[in-house]
């Protein structure tokens, strides 16, 4: 066996090659840094990807395998943790752009504002974005540009102002869309085609999607679906300076006597350990592994781990819980749905995503149509489980059912959040993530008034039966981890600064959802991808200047 | 090796006719059992569906549990990966081979033979009696039924790990009867037919384009609002 080297010392490690990691990648490759990437997970490529089920949903092949890498979950400091599946995401290069449906919405102008806007929201800790929509803006159409979407600009009545279109049309209507869009036009609602992460036309090298139907979780064999994977990642490695490194988990991050960090040390695959120096340090590694990793980071001058002299470090936890309606079509009736067929959902409305307090809620959210499952996963509370009425329930209704969902803009709480669970240890013999969480009363306000109203909608489309399904709790069931190293300009309240970097480690810095200061009502990963090109620009214009040259 | 690297061994869930893991006993009485979870009617059910061998072959080792892409062969697991299925496959077949034991005790207390030998009827009565609840009874539009069970609709699926026997014979069941038939069930993709899902001839199907559920979209819809003054400033030259 040869003896492996220490790695040679580069410009920046950035640990994680998810949406926030590959984007810094390309950026800061581009220019001209010397960058490595360590991803704890496989380098898989398009070709490991088929309509295969099984594989991806219900045996984990990209989530976290509860056995291996388990999370635990307690609504309260009162109460033991549990090991559960929190918040299954793939770690794998390309991260939540894999499995992901691809909606790209763009945050609204009030989401930057909303302290300004609601005041002081008892129990919540609401505060307004140290940026605003216009420093976002020219980033925003970049990402959708660089990295490949569709829409219709302009379509969105509720959107801000943008500087361009979309580069490709708009997916092709499924008949969900079809159905949602004559039920909220009957009530007096816009909708308008979902923007999507996705190219419908040939573009910049690659070919529309394939339509297998196999869309949401599922990581695509072609080139249709957007994600860093076969973008932001090949365009990296093509510079010749971005050494990506799969299989690989950082377990501390290392800091000088100046305070400074010196670089990352990780594990291979064959349990080998090694520290890579560098000049900065960018982490993505998700709003879960992001804090665990700070926190992990412990040293003489950082006791509480690293960056987090306010104590802030894995507080304020948002998760986006997706709650929807249900609804059952009578086939002698109504035409079928045909939910699997498409890219999961068609259309979306931001109807319902400003405030309106006559609801008896601040806040809302994009809402959206979507198929309920393929055969192996569909199902419905109240569903018969076995014997001939749960074959009958199958036949009736498998084609004719839909639902209607809203991704949950929950509001930041000081006290949830993710810390260290000081009993239950990975794989790897280290502390795993800590979820403490209870809902917000008027997060439980927003989600049960908009799946009741999804409902109406469902009820004007003609669904014969409306099933709500609300939440008890939040289960991480978007993949969504925001907040967790919050953006704000006073370091007492705070993680990181307007650039995302700590106000504390000079040259550390997080670039995943992490940073979001308050949840907002929309997907995050465009956001994630246009913060971290406004940060990377930052880090070439600015801060590299200061980087010490050994 | 990362599960990039896995190695693709060429075999199949149908390379042998029978059980590979369970006797022919523990066999024929998950077959009988999974009958009466999805039974065959007008339309093929879990027995047509070969729905025992997709569970056989889950309990074989970690050789069947994940295809290749396009379905020739499987993954040869390696690392913690496999280490961990090797212990989520040794819970599983501890519950199947005490669970087949347990059918027949409880067909004994009731009609002193074995789950086997059972009528139809009184077979549902041993799962009702192992499932602690009254068997399903029809779902309707018009009635509001309660305590039905069923696992909420929702984007992540149920965690098998944290399942007893039922409960997890009930679901493997689901998986052999509507999973793609590479994993050994759905044989002739019957589960498939009986709800009208269209699915993929082949998983190679769904990575080459070959497969597509165009025909069930809405072809040349227009969009009711592309005209309006605000799309058009953008529209795409």
């Amino acid at each position: 066996m040869t003896r492996k080297k220490q790695p040679e010392a580069v410009d920046v490690v950035i640990v994680g090659a998810g949406a926030g990691g590959a984007t810094a990648a390309k950026v800061l490759s581009e220019a001209g840094l010397k960058v490595v990437g360590l991803e704890r997970g496989p380098w898989l490529k398009p070709e490991h990807a088929s309509g295969d089920e099984l594989k991806f949903l219900n045996r984990n092949f990209i989530w976290q395998d509860p056995k291996i890498k388990p999370r635990t979950y307690r609504p309260n400091d009162k109460v033991e943790a549990e090991i559960t599946n929190f918040s299954a995401t793939p770690q794998v290069v390309g991260g939540g752009t894999t499995h992901w449906g691809g909606m790209v919405p763009r945050m609204a102008e009030s989401d930057f504002k909303l302290r300004s806007l609601h005041g002081d929201v008892p129990g919540a800790s609401l505060v307004d974005w140290p940026i605003s929509y216009d420093e976002l803006e020219p980033y925003y159409t970049r990402v959708e540009w660089e990295f490949g979407t569709s829409g219709l600009a302009g379509a969105n009545k509720w959107e801000a102002w943008r500087s361009r279109g979309y580069p490709t049309k708009p997916s092709p209507l499924s008949q969900i869309g079809r159905t949602f869009a004559t039920a909220m036009s009957k009530l007096g609602h816009g909708t308008f085609p979902m923007p999507q992460g996705m190219v419908t036309e040939p573009y910049r090298g690659r070919q529309p999607f394939s339509e297998n139907g196999f869309w949401q979780q599922y990581p695509d064999p072609g080139s249709g679906k957007s994600s860093t994977l076969i973008s932001f990642i090949p365009d990296a490695v093509a510079t010749g300076r971005y050494d990506l490194r799969s299989d690989c988990y950082v377990s501390e991050i290392l800091v000088g006597k100046d305070g400074r960090a010196t670089g990352v040390r990780y594990q291979d695959e064959d349990g080998d350990e090694f520290v890579q120096h560098a000049k900065a340090v960018i982490v993505c590694g998700g709003g879960i592994e992001t804090p665990r990793l700070l926190l992990m980071s412990k040293s003489g001058l950082f006791p509480d781990g690293l960056g987090n002299g306010s104590g802030m470090v894995g507080k304020n936890a948002t998760f986006h819980q997706y709650s929807f309606s249900v609804g059952l079509f009578d086939r002698e009736v109504s035409d079928p749905l045909y939910g699997w067929a498409g890219h999961y959902m068609s259309l979306c409305s931001f109807d319902f995503y400003e405030t309106d307090e006559s609801r008896g809620h601040i806040l809302g959210s994009l809402i959206f149509p979507s198929m309920i499952g393929h055969p192996v996963n569909w199902s419905y509370p109240g569903r018969p489980t076995w014997g001939q009425a749960a074959k009958d329930s199958d036949r009736e209704f498998f084609n004719h059912s839909m639902k209607i969902g809203v991704l949950l803009h929950d509001l930041p709480v000081e006290d949830n959040r993710v810390d260290l669970d000081p009993n239950v240890k990975d794989a790897w013999g280290l502390p795993v993530a800590r979820i403490t969480h209870t809902p917000h009363s008027n997060d439980f306000a927003q989600e049960r008034w908009q799946v009741a109203k999804n409902g109406e909608i469902l009820e004007a489309a003609g669904a014969k039966k409306v099933i709500p399904v609300n939440m008890e709790r939040i289960t991480g069931n978007t993949s969504h981890e925001l907040g967790t190293a919050r953006m704000g300009n006073d370091p007492a309240t705070s993680v990181v600064d307007r650039w995302c970097r700590s106000h504390e480690v000079p040259n550390l810095y997080v670039f995943d959802a992490s940073f979001f200061p308050t949840a907002t009502g929309i997907n995050p990963a465009l956001t994630i991808m246009a913060n971290a090109w406004r940060c990377s620009d930052r880090i070439l214009q600015v801060d590299r200047h200061g980087w010490s040259e050994n | 090796m990362g599960q990039a690297e896995w190695a693709t061994v060429p075999i199949s869930t149908r390379d042998v006719d029978g059980p590979v893991f369970f006797t022919e006993h523990e066999w024929n009485t998950i077959e009988a059992a999974s009958a009466r979870i999805i039974p065959t009617d007008h339309h093929p059910g879990a027995r047509e569906a070969k729905v025992v061998r997709f569970i056989d072959r889950m309990l074989a080792g970690t050789q069947f549990i994940f295809p290749a892409a396009d379905g020739n062969g499987f993954l040869r697991m390696e690392g913690r990966d496999e280490a961990a299925w090797q212990e989520r496959i040794k819970q599983r077949r501890e519950f199947y081979r005490e669970g087949v034991l347990e059918l027949d005790r409880l067909a004994k207390e009731r009609a002193d033979v074995e789950f086997l030998g059972l009528t139809e009827e009184d077979q549902d009565a041993v799962l009702e009696t192992l499932s602690g609840a009254a068997k399903p009874h029809a779902f309707s539009l018009e009635h509001s039924e309660v305590g039905l069970g069923g696992a909420p609709a929702g984007n992540q699926p149920v965690n098998e790990d944290f399942l007893e026997f039922f409960p997890l014979l009930v679901l493997n069941t689901r998986q052999g009867f509507y999973g793609d038939p590479v994993y050994g069930g759905n044989e002739n993709r019957v589960g498939w037919g009986v709800i009208g899902f269209d699915g993929p001839p082949s998983l190679a199907s769904t990575m080459d384009g070959s497969y597509t559920t165009r025909k069930y979209m809405v072809e040349g819809a227009e969009w009711p609002y592309d005209q309006h003054p605000e799309v058009l400033r953008y529209r795409r030259p």
